[in-house]
C-alpha cells in the first residue's frame, strides 16, 4: 500500500494519475456529447427515441437531406459572409488599434482597457443594443450615415435581406474587437523595441517596418488571433435571436443558428445534428491549418 | 577638411531631467572615439542622439558637414551596434546583413557577394544560414558588427557592444574592432563604462559624467594630465589614491594628512598654506628603503604572480602597485617615496587640477 501511495506521490504514478483525470475529463465534458451528436447524424431520431443510444442507422440520409434543402446554399454563404467578414473586420480594426495604443500617449493603457466592456458584455445585451442602434427609421447607425451624407434615404439593416447577414456582422465585429486587439497588442509588446531602431537605421521606413519587422514577429499571434477569432465566430449564437432571428427569409440565417432551428424549432434532431458535424469538419480542417502555421515557430 | 561629426552646444532634456550639458566635440573622419564614463551619464543618449534616435534640444549636428536638424535616422547614413546586438529573430545571418540593401535597390546578386565578403572579413561564411538563436554570443555580436560594416556607413556607432561578452573574448574583440577600423578607414564612437577599453581602443577619449564632458584628449594625455579629480579617478587602473594635504609655507612641498604628516617635495610652486587634494597613482608610489619620504604599515597584500598589489593600514589607507612579488607582508613598516613630477594637485573645493 505504501509503495503505491508513494509512486503516485513522487513517480511516474503521481504523473500517469494526472494524466488520467485530465484525459477522464475531457472525454467525459467534451468527447462523449461529440461522439453522441456524430453517432445522432447517422441516425433516425424523433421525440420518443431522443434519450437513447441505439436508434435506428440513417446512413447518409440525414447529410443528403441537409444537403438538398432548398435553403442549404443559401445559409452557406450567409456562414462564409459572417466568418469571413467578422474576421476580417475585428483583426484589420483590432490590430490598427493595438498599434494605435503601442503610441505612448497619456492614459493609453487606461482607454486600451475600457475597449474590454464590449468583450465582458454578454452577446444577447450587445445584440439588443446593435438592434437598437442598427433600427431603421429611428436607428442611430442610420442619423450618422445620413449626417454624413453617406446615404439619402434610412438603410432597413435588419429586414433588407441584402443587408441583414452585414447586421449581425458589424454586431459581431464589435463584439470581437476588444479581444483581437488585446491579443495583438500583446504580441506588438513583445517585439524589442531595439529591433525597430535598428531597422530604422538600416533605411526601413515605417511601411517597410511593419512589413519586415511586425508582421514576421507577430506571425504566431495573428495565427492564434485569426483560429480562435474563426471559431468564436462559428459559436457566436446570441447575436442572431437577438438582431435577426435569421431572417428575413434566411437572408441572415447561418450554420449555427440553422443546427439550433432544426433541433429546438423544428425538432428534427437529427438534422442539427447533421449540421453541427459539417461546423466541426470545418473547425477541424482550420484548427489543423493553425497547428501546422506555427508548427516552426520562430522568435528570439 | 570637414569633421566627420560635429556636435557643439547640445543639450538634450527628458521633461525635466537635463541629460546632456553643453556637448561641443569634433570627431575628423578615421577617428576612433570613446565615451566613457559612470552607467547613467549619458553617453548613450549622446550616441543615440548622434544616430537620431533621440531628438537634441538645442543645439548642432552635422555629419559629414551636414546638418542633421530634422533628418530621421534611415536618412544620416550611420550604423549602430547595439549592446543586445537587435539581431533580427527571424531572418538568417545573410538575411541580417543583407537587410540594409533591400532599401538601397542592390541587386540580389550583389547584395550576396557583399555578404559574402563581409563574412569572411569577420569570419561567419560558415554561419550564413543560421538563425541568430542558433548563435553563440560572440557569433552574434560578429553578425551585429557584421550589419553594420555591410552598409560602408559614414560613421560605425558602438553602444558597449562587449558588455555581454566574457572576459577572455572581451579581450579578443577589442583588438578585432580596432583593427577592423584602421582597415576601413572607419569613423567610430563608441560608447563604454569600461576606461580600459576606451584607453586600449581609442584615438580620443571622451570622459562623460553626469551630462558634461568633464575631458576629452588623447588616453595618455587624460592618463598623465587629469583635468579634474574625477577624471584622475576614473582613469587608470587601480584607481588613483586621494589624500588632503595643506601646502608648505615654502610654497615648494606638501604636507599629507597621513600618519606622521610626510611632507613631499613638489618640485614647482605653489600658492603656501592652500588646502589642497593630492593625487598618488598606485603605480607611481615606490617601496624604496634609502629614500623613504613615509613609512606606513601594510595591512594586506595581494598578487597575482607577476603584479602585487599592497594596501596600508592608514586613514586614508593607500593602495599601491608593482611588477613582481616585493618583500613586504602585513604589518610590515613600507618605505615609499614617489617622484615629483607623479604627483597631482586638486583644488579641494572645486577638484580642478592646479
Ligand atoms: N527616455 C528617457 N526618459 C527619461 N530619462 C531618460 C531616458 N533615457 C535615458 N534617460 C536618463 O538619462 C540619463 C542618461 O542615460 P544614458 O544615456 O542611457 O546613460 P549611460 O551613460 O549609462 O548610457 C539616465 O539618468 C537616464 O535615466
Ligand atoms: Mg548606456
Amino acid at each position: 500500500m505504501r509503495r503505491i501511495v508513494s509512486s503516485l506521490v513522487d513517480g511516474r504514478g503521481f504523473d500517469i494519475l494526472l494524466v488520467g483525470v485530465t484525459m477522464l475529463f475531457l472525454l467525459v465534458m467534451a468527447g462523449l456529447p461529440l461522439v453522441y451528436n456524430v453517432l445522432m447524424s447517422f441516425q433516425q431520431v424523433d421525440m420518443f427515441t431522443l434519450g437513447a443510444w441505439v436508434r435506428p442507422w440513417a446512413g447518409w440520409d440525414n447529410y443528403r437531406a441537409v444537403l438538398s434543402q432548398p435553403e442549404f446554399p443559401l445559409v452557406m454563404r450567409n456562414t462564409a459572409v459572417f466568418v469571413f467578414g467578422s474576421i476580417a473586420g475585428q483583426f484589420v480594426l483590432g490590430f490598427a488599434f493595438a498599434l494605435f495604443f503601442m503610441l505612448r500617449f497619456p492614459f493609453a493603457a487606461t482607454i486600451r482597457g475600457l475597449f474590454l466592456v464590449s468583450w465582458v458584455m454578454p452577446g444577447l445585451v450587445v445584440g439588443a443594443i446593435w438592434s437598437w442602434m442598427l433600427a431603421g427609421d429611428y436607428g442611430v447607425v442610420n442619423a450618422i450615415l445620413s449626417g454624413m451624407g453617406l446615404v439619402d434615404r434610412p438603410l432597413f439593416w435588419k429586414s433588407d435581406p441584402g443587408l441583414s447577414i452585414w447586421a449581425v456582422t458589424v454586431a459581431n465585429i464589435w463584439l470581437g474587437l476588444a479581444f483581437n486587439m488585446l491579443l495583438l497588442s500583446v504580441g506588438l509588446a513583445a517585439i524589442p523595441r531595439d529591433l525597430y531602431e535598428a531597422a530604422e537605421l538600416d533605411g526601413a521606413g515605417a511601411a517597410q517596418r511593419f512589413a519586415t519587422i511586425t508582421l514576421p514577429m507577430m506571425r504566431s499571434t495573428i495565427g492564434a488571433v485569426l483560429a480562435l477569432g474563426l471559431i468564436y465566430t462559428l459559436q457566436q449564437f446570441d447575436l442572431f435571436p437577438a438582431i435577426t432571428e435569421g431572417g428575413p427569409a434566411n437572408s441572415s440565417n447561418v450554420a449555427q443558428y440553422w443546427a439550433w432551428q432544426w433541433s429546438f424549432q423544428v425538432f428534427d434532431f437529427a438534422k442539427g445534428a447533421t449540421v453541427s458535424v459539417m461546423m466541426l469538419a470545418f473547425v477541424l480542417v482550420a484548427a489543423a491549418a493553425y497547428v501546422w502555421s506555427t508548427r516552426s515557430e520562430v522568435r528570439g | 577638411m570637414t569633421p566627420q561629426i560635429e556636435i557643439s552646444g547640445v543639450d538634450k532634456h527628458y521633461g525635466a531631467y537635463h541629460a546632456l550639458k553643453d556637448i561641443n566635440l569634433t570627431i575628423p573622419k578615421g577617428r576612433f572615439v570613446a565615451l566613457v564614463g559612470p552607467s547613467g551619464c549619458g553617453k548613450s543618449t549622446l550616441l543615440r542622439s548622434i544616430a537620431g534616435l533621440e531628438t537634441i534640444s538645442s543645439g548642432t549636428m552635422r555629419i559629414a558637414g551636414e546638418s542633421m536638424a530634422g533628418v530621421p535616422p534611415r536618412r544620416r547614413d550611420v550604423a549602430m551596434v547595439f549592446q543586445s546586438y537587435a539581431l533580427y529573430p527571424h531572418m538568417t545571418v545573410l538575411g541580417n546583413l543583407t537587410y540594409s540593401l533591400r532599401f538601397k535597390q542592390v541587386a540580389k546578386a550583389e547584395a550576396r557577394r557583399r555578404a559574402d565578403e563581409v563574412a569572411s572579413t569577420i569570419g561567419l561564411t560558415q554561419l550564413l544560414h543560421r538563425y541568430p538563436r542558433e548563435l553563440s554570443g560572440g557569433q552574434r555580436q560578429r553578425v551585429a558588427m557584421g550589419r553594420a560594416i555591410i552598409r560602408e556607413p559614414k560613421a560605425f556607432l558602438f553602444d558597449e557592444p562587449l558588455s555581454n561578452l566574457d572576459a577572455a573574448l572581451r579581450v579578443h574583440m577589442r583588438m578585432e574592432i580596432r583593427a577592423l577600423h584602421d582597415r576601413l578607414n572607419a569613423t567610430s564612437v563608441y560608447v563604454t563604462h569600461d576606461q580600459i577599453e576606451a584607453m586600449t581602443m581609442a584615438d580620443h577619449v571622451v570622459v562623460m559624467r553626469d551630462g558634461r564632458i568633464e575631458q576629452q584628449g588623447e588616453p595618455l594625455e587624460l592618463y598623465d594630465r587629469p583635468a579634474n579629480r574625477f577624471v584622475a579617478g576614473f582613469i587608470g587602473s587601480p584607481a588613483m589614491n586621494f589624500v588632503e594635504g595643506t601646502v608648505e609655507p615654502d610654497g615648494a612641498s606638501v604636507r599629507l594628512g597621513l600618519p606622521g604628516g610626510p611632507v613631499l617635495p613638489l618640485g614647482r610652486r605653489a600658492e603656501p598654506g592652500r588646502p589642497v587634494t593630492v593625487g598618488l597613482r598606485p603605480e607611481h608610489l615606490r617601496v624604496d628603503p634609502a629614500g623613504a619620504q613615509m613609512r606606513l604599515t601594510v595591512r594586506a597584500v595581494e598578487s597575482t604572480g607577476s603584479m602585487t598589489y599592497t594596501t596600508t593600514e592608514s586613514e586614508p589607507e593607500l593602495m599601491l602597485v608593482a611588477q613582481g612579488r616585493g618583500g613586504l607582508g602585513p604589518g610590515d613598516a613600507a618605505p615609499l617615496c614617489i617622484d615629483p613630477g607623479n604627483i597631482h594637485l586638486f583644488d579641494r573645493e572645486t577638484g580642478l587640477t592646479l
